[in-house]
Parts: structure tokens; sequence; C-alpha cells
């Protein structure tokens, strides 16, 4: 500690160099947070999802196979099974916008029974449950299109040759680290306005997308009694569905979001390998300005060794500023990144991409740890020829 | 004012390799430095002061011969101790200061007090005792650009008797500073030698600063050439 007034001003010496140093480590950390906080956050709330006793069934073929909605029904009927509802996307344009908000057609009454982390004013919820065109949107979403209870909501059709005409029943609100810009509406009111539609048209291609849509629950969603049953829920949901037309797949809430994280293929491996490239990249940044600024501090290290200061200590001092230097970057990069995505709402930004975003803890210490390792491995080389750089000639100059 | 024996040089060579040359830089050299003596060393540009400053100070290592400092040789420690003999025994006065410029002039003269198991407290005592001594009492918090180069070289005088070493070595000390400053600086130097006991060994080319020695030596490539004591005989010499 006596020594951090020395530390400290050295690694003052030269602002500038310091202040870019800093400046290109915490810009490359915060962009990696941003790279690596997508995946470690998709892992972290699918894993937060556990607590949740939730496991959803879809087709056995993807999302493009059929899952009939009689089904919801029957599967709310086993044993284990507190509620199950469908999960219908519609993926409607709300007016002109072109990536639309996630929109599920859901059955009204049970929805909020079984993603319980969610609340509604009961009131709110009743006039949910009692209007077939209501709707129950998150409170980002409000937040973000200005929307109210009692509001229109009018959704265009995209790929579905519907379009809907909801009004805003109720708000939800939850968790940060859950979907809080969605739009849940009755699948009942979709499901009749595909029939409506098959039943009305003359056979045209319209008519034949509304009926092989129609009675499709999607996926669904479904509230086990207790976590120990969720295994076996899934393989007798299976089994019961296994020879039939359309066969399911059915897996635990975490299970079914990480699968969405490996539709991503190798993209993640991209990412890791880029966070690497960074890292050497700054590498080279910071040991170049630690090697500077070794070299114009010759004759003061030698004469620190002439008075005394052993191989150690030199080596001790010039690591700890590199430590200290980068590490000041990696606070601002990481730890900055992480309290903007707390404070600001980034997933505004993401054009509707992402429902939301935040740096997880873990990858916001991992990217400190790079900084100080940064710090160490660029500063060893500096420190290590000081600590064995002679005396005689450092200070020939001089002496 | 002189007494036993501190510093003894016996029979010491001192060469430097320089790819397939030896070059000799000190040859035979035999050399006995009394307990609190002033000592002064002149001779030509690579005559071997520096050199020679530098083995008694135990920055460097003879190539024969033995340097005997209070009976003990420098050249039995390891690097270790060696530095360790310094930070505790020596304390270095530069031609350029060598300050580290990003420290206040307190901070620079407890570079050394860092090393000692001193509390910040006794830190905090020695520094301004020492710059009591060289007179830059209320000048602690200027770092070294704020100061003129007198009050720069007082500072490191400041910082080489923080330790209260009983060698100092001054390479030059008044090299680099006006006439009326170099007097001042040799007249804290003689303050030292007479009312704080160092012994002080000096390399310089100023015959105004040798007449403050007790005593000159004279090197010539590498040998002692003449050894003179009595103020008379330094005067006229310088």
């Amino acid at each position: 500690m006596k020594y951090f007034t020395y530390i400290l001003r050295n690694a003052r010496r030269n602002p500038v160099r310091t202040g870019l140093t800093i400046a290109s480590t915490s810009i490359c950390l915060f962009l990696m947070m941003i790279l690596l906080s997508f995946f470690a956050m998709s892992a972290e709330v699918a894993s937060a999802s556990r607590i949740f006793n939730r496991i959803v069934t879809m087709n056995a073929n993807g999302f493009a196979g059929m899952l009939p909605v009689a089904r919801v029904r029957q599967i709310a009927a086993m044993d284990g099974v507190v509620a199950a509802t469908p999960f219908q996307w519609y993926g409607g344009k709300y007016h002109d916008e072109v990536m639309p908000f996630a929109q599920f057609g859901v059955d009204a009454d049970v929805v909020f029974d079984i993603i319980d982390e969610f609340t509604v004013p009961p009131d709110q919820l009743a006039d949910f449950k009692a209007n077939r065109k209501g709707a129950v949107i998150g409170r980002k979403l409000a937040k973000d299109r200005n929307l109210k209870v009692g509001d229109s909501l009018p959704l265009k059709g995209d790929i579905y040759p519907v379009d809907l005409d909801l009004v805003v029943s109720g708000i939800y609100d939850g968790p940060n680290n859950r979907d809080l810009r969605m739009c849940l509406f009755h699948f009942e009111y979709l499901d009749e306005a595909l029939k409506q539609t098959a039943m009305a048209g003359s056979g045209g291609s319209l008519t034949t997308e509304a009926a092989r849509r129609s009675g499709n629950a999607g996926s669904i969603f479904v509230k086990c009694r207790s976590a120990e049953m969720m295994t076996d829920l899934c393989r007798r949901i299976d089994d019961e569905y296994r020879s039939t037309e359309f066969p399911t797949r059915t897996q635990t809430e975490e299970a079914f979001g990480q699968m969405f994280e490996e539709m991503m293929g190798d993209l993640k491996n991209t990412v890791y390998w880029i966070g690497a490239a960074v890292v050497v990249s700054l590498l080279f940044v910071a040991g170049n300005a630690m090697a500077m600024s070794m070299r114009e501090r010759t004759s003061e290290v030698a004469v620190l060794k002439a008075i005394g200061f052993n191989k150690g200590l030199v080596l001790f001092l010039v690591l700890t500023e590199a430590v200290l230097v980068a590490g000041l970057g990696g606070a601002i990069g990481a730890l900055g990144c992480k309290f903007l995505c707390d404070f600001v709402d980034v997933a505004r930004f993401s054009g509707g991409f992402l429902p939301f975003f935040y740096v997880p803890w873990n990858t916001a210490l991992l990217g400190l740890g790079v900084s100080l390792f940064v710090g160490f491995a660029s500063g060893l080389v500096p420190a290590v020829l000081a600590a064995n750089s002679s005396v005689i000639d450092g200070l020939r100059k001089v002496v | 004012m002189e007494g036993s024996p501190s510093i003894e040089l016996r029979g010491v060579d001192k060469e430097y390799r320089r790819a397939e040359f030896v070059v000799p830089v000190l040859s035979d050299l035999d050399l006995t430095v009394a307990e609190g003596e002033f000592l002064a060393l002149m001779g030509p540009s690579g005559s071997g002061k520096s050199t020679l400053l530098n083995l008694v100070a135990g920055l460097d290592t003879a190539t024969r011969g033995e340097v005997l400092v209070h009976g003990r040789n420098l050249g039995n420690l390891s690097e270790a101790e060696i530095t360790r003999w310094r930070a505790d025994n020596v304390g270095f006065i530069f031609q350029t200061y060598n300050l580290i410029p990003v420290l206040t002039a307190f901070e620079n003269v407890e570079l050394p007090l860092l090393l000692t198991k001193l509390s910040r407290k006794k830190r905090r005592e020695n520094v301004k005792t020492a710059l009591r001594i060289v007179g830059l009492e209320g000048r602690e918090n200027h770092t070294p650009r704020q100061l003129s180069g007198g009050q720069e070289q007082r500072v490191a005088i400041a910082r080489a008797i923080a330790t209260d070493p009983y060698l100092l070595v001054a390479d030059e000390p008044t090299g680099d500073l006006d006439r009326a400053t170099a007097g001042e600086i040799l007249d804290l130097l003689e303050l030292l030698n007479r009312e704080f006991q160092k012994t002080i060994v000096m390399v310089t080319h100023d015959p105004l600063a040798a007449r403050r020695a007790h005593r000159v030596l004279y090197l010539d490539k590498g040998r002692l050439v003449d050894d003179v004591t009595d103020e008379t005989s330094i005067s006229a010499a310088s």
C-alpha cells in the first residue's frame, strides 16, 4: 500500500497515453460484453425459469409442424398438470412497423396462472378474460408504443391471412429478466378469424392458408404441480402422441430456451473467437503502451535499483501499474456496460429483436478478469526487462 | 575527523568485455578510505573514476581483487544482499539529480524510506528532517519541475541522507550547476561530512569542488597516479 502513490503517479505520468490505453480497453470490453451477454443472458434466463415448473410441448418436427389445439385440454387433464395454454405466435404488424413485437394467442383464463411471475391488476385481468378482443400487453411494450388500457391495438396479419382488431384490456408487469414486451390475446379470437376466412373463401391461397393454420396451438405451455414431476410428465405427453399424425416433443422451459440458443448454430463459437481476438489485440495495445512507458524510465528504474529496490519490487511496481491501467479500462468497459444496461433499457434500440437485455454479473466479472489478465500479461515483459536491467547501463547517462 | 579504514580496495582490476575485446578500466588498484573521510576522485574522461565509484557503492563488481567495506567483501554478496546493503549503507547523489519527476520533493525523499520498516509517521519525520538539513522546508509539495537545479540537487541530497547511510557517493554533484549554487551544494556536503560524519566519495572535474575534500585521488588510464592530502597541495594540484 505504501507504494500506491508511486504506482498511481507513474500511471498518470503521460495522461494522453494512459487515457488512450484505458479508452481502448474499455471500448473493446464494452463491445465484448454486449456480444457475450447475449448468450450468457439467454442461458441465465433459461436456467432461472427452472423455479416455475413449466414444460413446453411442440410438434416433434419443430414450430412449422401442427399441434392440434385439442391437446391443450387433453394435457391439462393429465395427472400432475396445474394448467395448460396454447401459445400461438401471430407476428402481425402494428401500424406501419416493420419488425413485429411478440404476439401470442393464449388461453386467457389460465395464462397468468401458468406464467405466474407476471402480475396484472385484477380488474384488468377480469376485463381481459371477459373481452374476446381483449389483449394484455407488457409494461415495456406499453411504454414503447405509448399504449394505455382501453386503447385500440390493430394488428395486420403477416404470416396469417387474418387481421386482428385488439383492445388493450390490461398491462402486465414482472421481473426485468422476463419478456415485458409481449402481447397476449385470446387464442379463440385468432382461431375463429382463421376459420371464418377459411369458410368464406373460394378455395384460393388465403383460404387454404387459413384452413391450414386454424386449430393449431403452435406450442403448449404447461404448469406442473412440482419440479419432480416435470421429467415424467414430458415423457408421458410424448408417449401419448408418439404414434399419432402429430408426434410431440416436450421439454422443460429451460431446455426450450436453450433450443433457441442452439438454433444460432456456430454463432456462439464465432463470437468467442472474436472475443479472443479482441483480447489479443488489447494485449498488443496495452503491452506497447507499457513498453514505451518503461523505455522512457530506464534511468529512473536504475536509480530505484541503486537506492535499494530489489528485482521483485521493481517487477511488482511495473506489473501493478499495468494491471491498474488495464483494470481501470476493464472496470469502465465491463462494469460500465453492466450498469448502463441495468439503468437504460437498451432493448428498446434493438428494433424489437430483443425483448430485454442486461449484462449478467458473471459476464461483467469475466470482462473485468480479462482486463486484469491483459494488464498482467502486457506488463510482464516490460516488468521482467526492468527488473533485470543493469543499474550501470541505466545510470550510464548520468553516472 | 578521520578514523579507522571503512573502505578498502585490494589489488582491484576491472575489465569490460566488448564483443571479443577486453577493455581494462582499472588496474591493480589499492585504496583505503577512512571513516568520515571526504574523498574526491579526479582524472580525465575514461580514467576509471565512475567505475571506481560504482565499485565502492556496490553497483558493480571487481573482475579481480577485493572491495571491502567495514571488513565485508562486497564481491561475496548475492545480488539481493548487495541491493539490501546499498539500501542500508549508501546514499547516491547524481550529476543530473535523477529525481522521479512525477513525485513531489517529499515523496522523492521518502522513496528509500519505503524500503524500511518505519511507520508512516516516522518516515514523515525523517523526510522533514532531511529536507530541513538541506534547507528545503516548505518545498515538500513541489515537483522537480517546480524547483531550480540547485533545489533539485538539494532534494537529491535529502533523498541520499534520508535513511542515514554512512557512505555518500556523489558523481559530479555540481556538474550541472552555476558556480554560486555549486558552492552551496558543496557547503552542504561539507556540512554532512563534518556535522553528521558521513564518509563521502565524490567524482568531480571541478578543481573548486575538489578543494573541499580532505583528500584527492588522481586517476589516469585506470591507475592511481597521485594521492594528495594536504590543503596546499590540493589547491596547487587542482
